[in-house]
């Protein structure tokens, strides 16, 4: 850690940041006591806007040797020749390793290329002139055989129904694209290593390591000081981990392997594709009685992981028979991406609600009020403050519009189970008067440094800026992968503990020094008092330790804490679109996204974690689909161009709206449940305003030109039958 | 401002939907969007000079105007001027601009994202004007002001931009960080007080995965003296907890 990552003051204000809130913190729901840190900022803050902040795809060391996978142009095909010894003859290339010959999928490995230098890969691998057989592929769900079964008990629910609404929803699959790509650099020096990963799981990538780098656990760290994000793509080291991990213990000599853009977007995991077919029963107020719903997913060369999360259990919806069943094709196989299979499922199911709303001709807002099942009613406030917020009552009926540009409204809703994992937590506090939590988990970008150590300033009682953090090690005390929200849940009440350990045996010494019981001292505003007097001033305290330091551990085994809580994170969206008729353009205006998030650690980062959910659930609703040619089985679009992420042209107003259930003290993680509704509000919102729904994402200008056309048809067919 | 014939970094187009490392404009991601190769053979025609600029004939390191050479394979010294300061070092020609900082000079604060001018990762800043560093040979650099993100804070003090970023949590895994803040700089060099329009158009061309957008634009308007949009209140009946 650099010091400057431990004073992120700001050069123009004096001492504590002045004035930097995005929204006058009075305007938010607020619970006196319950925010712990209203507006720190990043611990690491100046280290990442200097450049200073060194990430894995930064290190490097004397005579490092490059590598890069040998892979698979087609969706399935044979390697029938290549040319190792022209590849061996360019400059700088160190050695060829063909492993196999046959390529499941677009960017399947079948070895790898070492290089000297970064020029000398690219040089290599095309004069390696590597040539293969094209084999028949499959490059998707095919909608044809995905056959939705028919059961009694789904077609008794049937029989009572006004109507029944059959429908088909589908979504692509999409790619994690962290910014930083997936690798290490792996510095080994003969009889010890360190490994410099990009990754969201410090102890899984030295787990996983240890078996290729023939070494003991205490002679090879995994480090990750810094991550360019992970969103659920970076728990494991993948082929250009192993590829790195053989060959630093056969060379014996620093490694660097990182993936380019086209093996991110190729083969490090991506959220699968679903197809959704429901079959439902609905009454005249649009109640669900029950019915048929079947999920199909695509998992690429995998066998599972494809489920989509519908129904939600959001909703009441009578008696549901469900069916799912993965998909295999010539693609890349999923991984977890933040809230897996909630975004892909809460696409269908809201989406569908509107389509009953409309068809029963009941307000779809007024629908989900009725079958929302939320214990808490917290999400029942949400919707009702929502409503007024975003202007619902200007909602036009879905279908009314026929302008050119028309606006619609959408609504959708989210929980999260609050999840833990095992934690450890050391606090060292030195003579100085500094104190250094340490803790091995890491920080992609959520804001799980800052949270520890304003949670340890807070419990000790001194100022943050006494406080620093050592994390992303596996050197360090065991932390849990970031995956799931539960970093924070599972870190705080670990770090209550330490920091409390560490107050009893500093309490002690003070006893020792003065007299009395430890028990009768306390930590209070930078002092130690008993009762109301204080007796010592903590540097006055820490410079009488007996040693250099004294370490505070604190364990958590899941056991009673004030700052862990069973239930659910609870969320609505709000969404308000515009849509070009003409253009087929799909305008996100605005975005009102409640999360209730138990107790606010610090506000900025959990803010930043919503609206962040938030846009990556629009990005995923109107641009992101990674296209495989249907004959070739090549990916398209590998790249940061033709795949699309929302950029800052397309950034509608977000309104994160933190909510503090009084009942609530436990800590929550942000990272899954802002996702999970945004692309279903955004799909709802355009058939409000377009009329006809667009059931398959992304929400593409001809998709939505061909649902105006429809819609256009069916009102002319209205219009002459009446 | 419209370019010169033998201005080598086209300017900023604001306004327009080209945009600078976007697929929109390729043509302003490095000089006249010289590919590598075309690059090569123009360096070895004669008028090479006229078209590299004036400047950049003078300081190149090796001599054109005794006719056409050959550079590389073997590594060509060049001298470059980054962040204020004239650093030398042997290279590849067919070496970018990014690379040459990354992994000749060890400046790793702009980052290799995309690797074809599409992200603006490695955006750095050429005469003052934003360049994406993957899409331009560092020997075309040769002669030009180059300021990257490790050259924005004066000692302590950082850029009023940097500032706003931290105060703004401007940034979640920091990644795009670099160039955003590049791209930030390049636009309020060019537009002091740019609008939200103006401002959504100069970062067009930077993605951010995480999605800090509304906190870099706060940030903009932030460092540019302007005030900084607040969301609308949340109903008076709610400011005391969720338990409505």
């Amino acid at each position: 850690m650099t010091p400057q990552d431990a004073h992120p003051i700001s050069s123009r204000g004096s001492g504590a940041e002045q004035i930097p809130t995005r929204m006058p913190t009075a305007n938010r729901p607020q619970n006196a006591g319950k925010t712990v840190n209203g507006d720190t900022s990043r611990l690491e803050s100046v280290a990442k806007v200097t450049g200073a902040a060194k990430y894995g795809r930064d290190m490097q060391a004397p005579g490092m040797v490059w590598v890069r996978g040998i892979r698979c142009p087609w969706g399935n095909a044979r390697l029938i020749g290549h040319d190792a010894d022209a590849a061996k003859a360019v400059p700088g290339v160190v050695d060829v390793v063909v492993t196999g010959d046959t390529g499941e999928y677009n960017g399947d490995a079948v070895g790898y290329l070492l290089a000297e230098n970064k020029l000398a890969l690219s040089r290599g691998l095309r004069a390696l002139r590597a040539r293969w057989e094209r084999l028949p592929c499959r490059t998707g769900i095919d909608a044809r055989e995905a056959v939705l079964s028919v059961s009694d008990k789904a077609e008794n629910a049937l029989l009572f129904a006004d109507h029944v609404l059959e429908a088909e929803y589908s979504t692509p699959v999409q790619t994690h694209s962290a910014l930083e790509t997936h690798g290490m650099m792996i510095d080994h020096q003969g009889d010890a290593a360190v490994v410099y990963a990009s990754t969201q799981g410090t102890f899984a990538v030295a787990d996983e390591i240890a078996s290729f780098l023939s070494l003991p656990r205490n002679k090879f760290e995994v480090r990750c000081e810094h991550v360019g994000g992970g969103f659920g793509a970076k728990f494991q080291i993948g082929k250009e981990g192993a590829f790195a991990g053989n060959v630093a213990s056969s060379l014996k000599r620093p490694v660097y392997s990182f993936c380019d853009r086209k093996e991110e977007h190729l083969d490090t995991g991506n959220r699968p594709s679903a197809l959704v077919k429901v079959r439902v029963g609905f009454s005249k107020d649009g109640t669900v009685l029950g019915g048929q719903i079947g999920v199909w997913g695509g998992v690429g060369v995998a066998t599972r992981g494809g489920d989509a999360a519908i129904p939600s259990g959001r909703y009441e919806f009578g008696v549901i028979e469900r069916s799912m069943t993965n998909v295999s094709f010539n693609g890349g196989a999923p991984r977890a991406m933040r809230a897996p299979g909630h975004p892909q499922g809460a696409f269908a199911e809201e989406l569908m609600l509107d389509e009953i709303a409309t068809i029963a001709g009941v307000d779809p807002l007024e629908l989900r009020i009725r079958l929302d099942k939320d214990e808490t009613k917290a999400r029942q406030a949400m919707y009702r403050l929502g409503a007024e917020m975003i202007g619902w009552k200007d909602r036009q009926p879905t279908g009314s519009q026929s302008g050119v540009v028309r606006r619609g409204f959408g609504v959708g809703s989210t929980s999260w189970r609050a999840l833990r994992g095992p934690c450890d937590i050391e606090i060292a506090v030195h003579r100085d008067g500094s104190a250094e939590l340490r803790t091995g988990t890491q920080d992609i970008g959520t804001g799980q440094r800052t949270a520890c150590a304003v949670l340890a300033a807070e419990r000790l009682s001194i100022p943050l800026e006494l406080v620093s953090v050592a994390i992303g090690s596996s050197r360090l005390p065991n932390g849990p992968a970031s995956g799931g929200s539960v970093t924070s849940p599972s870190s705080a009440p670990a770090v209550l503990a330490a920091a409390a350990d560490a107050e009893r045996q500093l309490m002690e010494i003070v006893a020792q020094q003065i007299g009395g019981a430890g028990t009768d001292y306390r930590l209070r505003n930078g002092k130690i008092v008993r009762g109301e007097e204080a007796v010592m001033g903590w540097n006055e305290l820490c410079r009488r330790l007996p040693s250099e330091s004294l370490v505070g551990r604190g364990t958590w085994d899941g056991r009673g804490s004030p700052y862990f809580q069973k239930g659910n994170s609870n969320g609505v969206q709000f969404v308000e679109v515009e849509v070009d008729s003409e253009t087929g353009v799909v305008q996100v205006k605005r975005v009102i996204a409640f999360q209730a998030c138990g107790r606010i650690i610090c506000r900025k980062t959990a803010e930043s974690q919503i609206i962040g959910g938030v846009i990556q659930g629009i990005s995923y609703a109107l641009f992101e689909d990674k296209l495989l040619d249907r004959q070739t089985g090549a990916m398209v679009n590998p790249n940061l161009e033709w795949y699309r992420i929302l950029g800052a042209n397309d950034m509608p107003t977000i309104e994160p709206v933190l909510w503090m259930d009084a009942e609530q003290t436990g800590v929550r993680g942000l990272g899954e449940p802002p996702v999970v509704p945004t692309a279903g509000a955004v799909a709802a919102a355009v058939f409000n305003a377009v009329g006809t729904p667009v059931r398959s994402l992304p929400i593409r200008p001809d998709r939505v030109l061909a649902a105006v056309e429809a819609a256009a048809v069916a009102g002319v067919a209205k219009g002459g039958a009446s | 401002m419209t370019p010169s014939q033998h201005d080598p970094v086209p300017p900023r187009t604001h306004g327009s939907d080209a945009v600078p490392g976007t697929p929109a404009d390729r043509s302003a991601v490095g000089p006249r969007g010289v590919s590598r190769r075309s690059f090569i053979s123009t360096l070895g025609a004669s008028g090479a000079a006229a078209a590299l600029g004036g400047q950049a004939e003078a300081r190149l390191a090796a001599p054109i105007e005794d006719g056409p050479v050959v550079l590389g394979p073997e590594p060509v010294e060049v001298a470059l001027t980054i962040n204020g300061r004239a650093v030398k070092t042997k290279l590849d020609p067919a070496t970018t601009l990014l690379d040459a900082l990354r992994l000749n000079l060890q400046m790793t604060g702009s980052k290799e994202v995309c690797d074809r001018g599409s992200c603006g990762g490695c955006s750095v800043l050429v005469d003052g004007r934003l360049v994406a560093s993957c899409m331009m040979l560092a020997l075309d650099a040769v002669g030009h002001d180059i300021t990257t993100i490790e050259g924005l804070a004066q000692g302590d003090t950082l850029d009023p931009i940097q500032e706003a970023f931290v105060r703004y949590d401007a940034f979640q895994c920091g990644f795009c960080t670099p160039g955003m803040i590049m791209a930030c700089k390049a636009l309020l060099n060019e537009t002091p007080k740019p609008t939200m329009e103006q401002i959504r158009k100069g970062l067009s061309g930077n993605i951010c995965r995480c999605g800090a957008y509304t906190n870099v634009f706060s940030a903009v308007l932030e460092a540019s003296d302007q005030a900084v949009p607040v969301d609308q209140p949340v109903p008076a009946d709610h400011t005391d907890g969720g338990g409505a």
